[in-house]
């Protein structure tokens, strides 16, 4: 069985880790001392470049890449923590306020050196009370121990931290949601460009991360690059010559919830299978696997079927999903799965900030689609449409051949569609929270199509066996499209 | 006519320790405006809920429009424009806690407290007659591997039975 390989979480579970002076008997702080002493600012800057590290908080982002934008040439410029974790499935950041705050001060401090910055606001969610009570006190030690304030460690570094509350809304993780939320207004989010890296917080330079992908920087740092990248998979992209490395170096805190015996969150390095993270979390709490969310409720689902994906940023895009926070969903043969999506619709229609037309308005539509079929009213009249499948050639497109569909259920995808098209990845919205309502609601609906069929069909939910629920292999859109990628180490 | 209004409000300032907590907020920013969610926490903390008299404060002390104040309380579901119960009960309704029979506690909830499940433009259905408890559904609280959870007020509590509840209201103190 795949072992733990816990880095972030290794001390979290020492009693008063909390305190500065238990956090420095277990190597604290040891990752900024070295940063400080041995190197400039740019060469740590080229470290988190070289590590491969991707950004924790849902978009897997490079770090270093993110890095790079910042113009070094205008003043101030700010870093902004995102620990609003909202994402349905997903509480890593939790543990870490609560139990560790000080392998995030150092995390940031780190951040700040290299991108010479003497301002962080940690953006908290406001139901985290006691999180931002342990933070707060974590950074009052360290301000008194002279970690944080003006001329640190006599370094002539000046660096603020300070913990800001947010409200209860969802879309204040969205990095520019979270950026107007921070600066006193409604939490909606910005057009892009420019980026927040370029102009953020107080239209000046900010860079935005997620509490995880801070937290792995002492390590990074204190360890060595070497180190690092030895954990994960380097695939190679074959599309270049020679085949270009895309790294998923590092461990993750995966969150799993729902049908397995033993819920939590579990430090692995990335790239273990969704079968193998099932049976670390002390198996399936059921018979069978029905569906796994793979990266919070924002990701397109899976069926059994595709359970051996690879819990990595590059695998799961490849199968047409993606990794997002890590927050891992599990549900058994006697979960519905309409009864899911209608689930998550409602969480999606309260959370739209409303900016958007095809968001605040389609949203809520999908969601009374949805809770239509689940109340057994689903429009019975069916439609022809084309229909799509394995077509000339091998390949996924339209086969020329028509099928027929509930019209419900058409209505469902081409309103989820209009928001944000899963397939050809376009949407006319501000953010990409209508992917996130999209990607669910499409890919709920065309891999267990039979489950939904048989609501409207019947008038009344009905939970199909695993098998009769899922579609098969041939006629999945995203099994018959994904990619497995191969690592360098193969090609080579 | 304003008179009138100033009369039926009970006036808000913020209290001493307040006050020297927002002065402390303040110096964090370099726009007063943008220590306006953590102003309007204190601000509930102190007054309940935030009436308008709050807000008034609250856009004075921020150099903003009563209205800019009145556009951020609208957005964020934490802040109340009505009376709520001295305790807060929210029960997270998101699918990890769905899957882990969130529904028993929430309608277990319901039928000791008699009361209906409060809504953002109706506080008052989902508030006991005494004013002691408000009784909310929210989405994903970040402990899904604890599921299901409530929180009451501050506090998380996890892993919950309607046993498990009853025994946690009895021991709130009064
Ligand atoms: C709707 C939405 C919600 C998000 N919520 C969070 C969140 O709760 N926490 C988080 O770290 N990132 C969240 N993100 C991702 C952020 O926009 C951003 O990519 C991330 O904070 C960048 O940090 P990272 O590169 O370290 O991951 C969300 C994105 C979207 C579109
Ligand atoms: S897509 Fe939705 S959540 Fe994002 S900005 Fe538009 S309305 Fe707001
Ligand atoms: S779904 Fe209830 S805590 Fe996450």
């Amino acid at each position: 069985m795949v072992q733990e390989r816990r880095i972030l979480y290794e001390h979290l579970d020492v009693p008063n880790i909390n305190t500065f002076d238990v956090y420095r008997q277990h190597d604290g702080y040891k990752g900024f001392e070295k940063a400080i002493a041995e190197y400039q600012p740019d060469d740590i800057s080229k470290m988190v470049m070289d590590s491969g590290l991707k950004g924790r908080g849902g978009a897997g982002f490079s770090t270093g890449l993110k890095w790079s934008f910042v113009p070094k040439d205008i003043e101030p410029r700010y870093l902004c923590c995102n620990a609003d974790e909202s994402e349905p499935g997903t509480f890593s950041n939790r543990y870490v306020l609560e139990k560790n705050p000080h392998l995030l001060i150092e995390g940031i401090l780190i951040c700040c050196y290299a991108m010479g910055i003497e301002t962080t606001y940690v953006y908290i969610r406001g139901e985290f009370t006691l999180g931002k009570k342990m933070l707060d006190a974590a950074l009052e030690e360290a301000y008194q121990q002279g970690y944080l304030g003006d001329n640190i460690k006599d370094t002539g570094i000046n660096v603020n931290i300070y913990t800001h509350p947010g409200a209860g809304a969802y879309i204040c993780g969205e990095e520019t949601g979270l950026i107007e939320s921070l600066e006193g207004k409604r939490g909606q989010p910005r057009n892009k460009p420019p980026f927040p890296a370029v102009e953020g917080v107080f239209m000046k330079p900010t860079v935005v991360q997620n509490v995880e992908t801070l937290c792995n920087l002492p390590f990074i740092v204190d360890k060595g690059v070497e180190w690092y990248t030895e954990m994960g998979p380097t695939y190679g992209d074959a599309r270049f010559d020679p085949p270009k490395p895309d790294q998923n170096t590092g461990t993750k805190l995966y969150c799993i919830s729902g049908d397995v015996n033993e819920p939590g969150v579990y430090e692995l390095e990335l790239g273990l299978t969704c079968s193998e993270l099932i049976e670390v979390a002390g198996g399936l709490r059921g018979e069978e696997v029905k569906a796994v969310i793979p990266g919070g409720s924002s990701a397109p689902i899976l069926t059994h079927y595709e359970l051996d994906t690879r819990l990595d940023f590059t695998s799961l895009t490849l199968a047409k999903s993606m990794l997002g926070s890590g927050g891992i969903i599990v549900m058994n043969e006697t979960r519905n799965i309409v009864d899911c999506l209608l689930n998550i619709m409602k969480f999606y229609a309260h959370e739209s900030c409303g900016q958007c037309t095809p968001c605040r308005w389609g949203t809520p539509w999908v969601r009374d689609i949805v809770q239509r079929i689940a109340d057994g009213e689903g429009r019975q009249e069916k439609i022809t449409r084309p229909k799509f499948g394995i077509a000339e050639g091998g390949r996924w497109g339209d086969t020329g051949e028509t099928e027929e569909i509930y019209e419900d259920l058409d209505l469902l995808e081409s309103v989820a569609n209009n928001i944000a098209n899963v397939d050809t990845m376009t949407w006319n919205t501000i953010c990409v929270f209508g992917i996130a309502v999209s990607w669910p609601a499409v890919s709920y609906m065309r891999k267990f199509r039979p489950e939904f069929e048989a609501a409207i069909r019947e008038g009344k939910l009905v939970t199909l066996s695993v098998e009769e629920a899922t579609v098969p292999p041939e006629e999945n859109y995203a099994f018959q499209q994904r990619i497995i990628p191969k690592e360098m180490s193969e090609l080579a | 006519m304003s008179d009138e209004i100033i009369q039926l409000e009970t006036p808000f300032q913020f209290n001493e320790e307040n006050k020297k907590q927002f002065d402390e907020l303040i110096g964090r920013y370099p726009i007063k405006e943008a220590a306006m969610l953590p102003t309007l926490h204190l601000a509930q903390r102190q007054a309940g809920y935030i009436t308008p008299a709050v807000m008034r404060h609250v856009a004075d002390l921020l150099e903003v429009t009563v209205m800019k104040v009145k556009d951020v309380v609208t957005f964020y579901p934490m802040f109340f424009e009505e009376p709520v119960g001295e305790y807060v009960i929210r029960v997270c309704q998101t699918l990890p806690c769905a899957l882990r029979d969130c529904k028993v506690v929430l309608d277990h909830l319901k039928e000791k407290l008699g009361i209906d499940v409060a809504s953002e433009t109706n506080l008052a259905k989902g508030t006991t007659d005494d004013g002691k408890f408000t009784l909310m559904k929210v989405e994903c609280l970040a402990s899904c591997d604890v599921a299901p959870v409530i929180m009451i007020n501050d506090d998380l509590h996890k892993n919950l039975t309607p046993e498990k509840v009853d025994q946690i209201l009895a021991e709130l103190p009064s």
